[in-house]
């Protein structure tokens, strides 16, 4: 026989970096720039793993790429359910650092993009 | 380089939506047919490692619950995890507990109870098979959507066709449709493959593994014991291989193949002294067509980007250059996470031996492959068997 089980409700907090949020509010894309080997990270990471420091300058990341793939989804996964079929794409920059962005407009592997915020992610916005 | 490690005994749950079973009731299932394959019992097992994601399911911690169903209390101590890898890494696992000398025998056990949960949880969970923080929070990213990029990429570097990936479902529902413990048993077509519902473009309903429960069980035994036993069928491990790759896929770099598979590859065959050409039989880690295409070109069966030729000449048939997923594959058999890897085992011991009946690859020099990725690249597991 088969019975409803009790139900696991999961309910998370997490972090992430003031610099960050602030910037993607202002239309702005910061990495991490580690201030004794220049290592760069995006994710932006506190602690540098290519030299042991961790001491990291905000970055701004160049806002022009290239679309290196994409996905139209359809089926929403849970808290997306209200949003039209939306696209989400890689796009790597002149800088060599590749981002997951939402696209807007026609999506074509190879096409360039401007990458830019709609103040809560990263957008990539096709180039005409 | 350690001791020579065999399988000395294997067992397979039927896959599918099971829920005229609990988790240790499907796990049972495999455990006995694997005792009984091998002839030992409980106390000839030194040690057992069981590979279960548990997410989707009830029971959140298995193992204990799993070993004292099935009389193993005070064999298990550990659960492994790498996502849809954790079949391999269970096996990985006890593998080494036998090749180390820690133990003369080992048991890895692989589970999961996927169907407990609704679908929309599971799609949920899926999603996260990545980076939480930096992907799904902001870009709502399916399971579906990760292998999808791949896709794309595929398709716009190489030409890779809509066609040519239905053409893998088509082969698995093919060898599923003959399997009894797959969870599909129905052939499918080119057509009803391209007009099915899209999920997360180019990806469709029938591009996609089901979600199952199942279990698979394997038995692994030092050259020492093999002998002592007299087992007549060994199937000796000779090569195995590991690798992971960036959570946060945009890292990665390049989007047409996993390095994890590649790097795994590598290290395995150079372990078994072999090179993809002596590979006749594999499991190849199909969770979306796309995933079949690129293991053919990972594994070098075939050239970077010729992998969508290599379905469309049929040489991944039974009967072709390699023959691959002759079971039905995760995309037809099913992929219960935990017992997938397990089941690969399963699937080429039985074809190692000329156990597969009707599924039976003809073989010259008897060699096999598994090999399982864990999330979208993020872990791959490569073995190489041999009779
Ligand atoms: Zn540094």
């Amino acid at each position: 026989m088969q019975v409803d089980a009790i139900p696991l409700a999961l309910r998370y907090k997490i972090q992430y970096p003031d610099e960050f949020i602030n910037a993607i509010k202002r239309g702005e894309i910061l990495a991490t720039k580690c201030k004794n080997c220049g290592a760069t990270y995006f994710p932006p990471q506190r602690d540098c793993y290519n030299c042991g420091k961790n001491e990291m300058d905000w970055v701004k990341i160049d806002n022009e790429g290239e679309l290196m793939t994409y996905s139209i989804v359809f089926q929403k996964p849970q808290g997306f359910e209200n949003y039209d079929n939306y696209v989400i794409g890689i796009v790597k920059t002149k800088d060599n650092i590749s981002l997951m962005v939402w696209i807007k407009g026609e999506p074509k592997v190879g096409t360039k993009v401007r990458l830019t915020t709609d103040g809560i992610r990263l957008i990539g916005e096709v180039i005409k | 380089m350690g001791k020579r490690v065999a399988i000395i005994g294997v067992g397979n749950s039927r896959f599918g939506k099971r829920d005229d079973v609990s988790i240790q009731e499907l796990a049972w299932e495999s455990i006995k047919e694997a005792l009984n394959d091998s002839g030992l019992s409980q106390k000839d097992i030194g040690l057992v490692v069981v590979g279960s994601t548990a997410y989707r399911g009830v029971e959140l911690y298995p193992a204990p619950i799993v070993a004292e169903y099935s009389g193993l209390t005070g064999k298990v101590p550990l659960r492994v995890e790498a996502m849809c890898a954790t079949g391999l890494a269970a096996a990985l696992t006890a593998y080494t507990a036998v090749s180390s000398g820690l133990v003369d025998v080992a048991m890895a056990i692989g589970v999961d109870k996927m169907t407990e949960v609704d679908t929309s949880t599971s799609l949920a969970i899926g999603g996260r098979g990545g980076n939480y923080q930096w992907e799904y929070h902001f870009y709502g990213t399916t399971f579906p959507t990760y292998y999808a990029l791949y896709a794309t990429r595929h398709m716009a570097v190489y030409g890779t066709t809509e066609e040519q990936m239905a053409l893998v479902a088509v082969k698995a529902h093919k060898y599923g449709s003959m399997n009894p413990k797959a969870h599909f048993q129905k052939p499918v077509t080119v057509e009803e493959v391209l007009k099915s519902r899209v999920i997360s473009w180019p990806i469709k309903l029938l591009d996609s593994c089901p979600i199952s429960d199942g279990s698979a069980t394997a038995i692994f035994a030092s050259e020492e014991k093999v002998k002592e036993l007299k087992i007549e069928n060994p199937v000796w491990i000779t090569g195995v291989g590991y690798a992971n790759d960036y959570a946060y896929v945009a890292k990665r770099g390049e989007w047409t193949g996993f390095k994890a598979t590649q790097l795994a590859a590598k290290q395995a065959y150079e372990m078994a002294k072999i090179t993809p050409n002596d590979v006749e039989v594999a499991t190849v880690h199909d969770a979306f067509t796309i995933a079949e295409i690129m293991g053919y070109e990972d594994l070098g069966f075939t050239e970077k980007g010729k992998g969508g030729k290599f379905i469309e000449e049929g040489q991944s048939e039974r009967g072709g250059k390699v023959g691959v997923n002759l079971f039905g594959g995760l995309k037809a058999k099913g992929h219960p996470l935990g017992a997938t890897g397990l089941s690969m085992i399963y699937e080429i011991t039985k074809q190692l031996r000329d156990e597969a009946g009707n599924l039976q690859h003809p073989l010259k020099k008897y060699i096999g492959l598994v090999h399982n990725v864990g999330g979208t690249g993020h872990f791959a597991y490569v073995m190489i068997l041999r009779r």
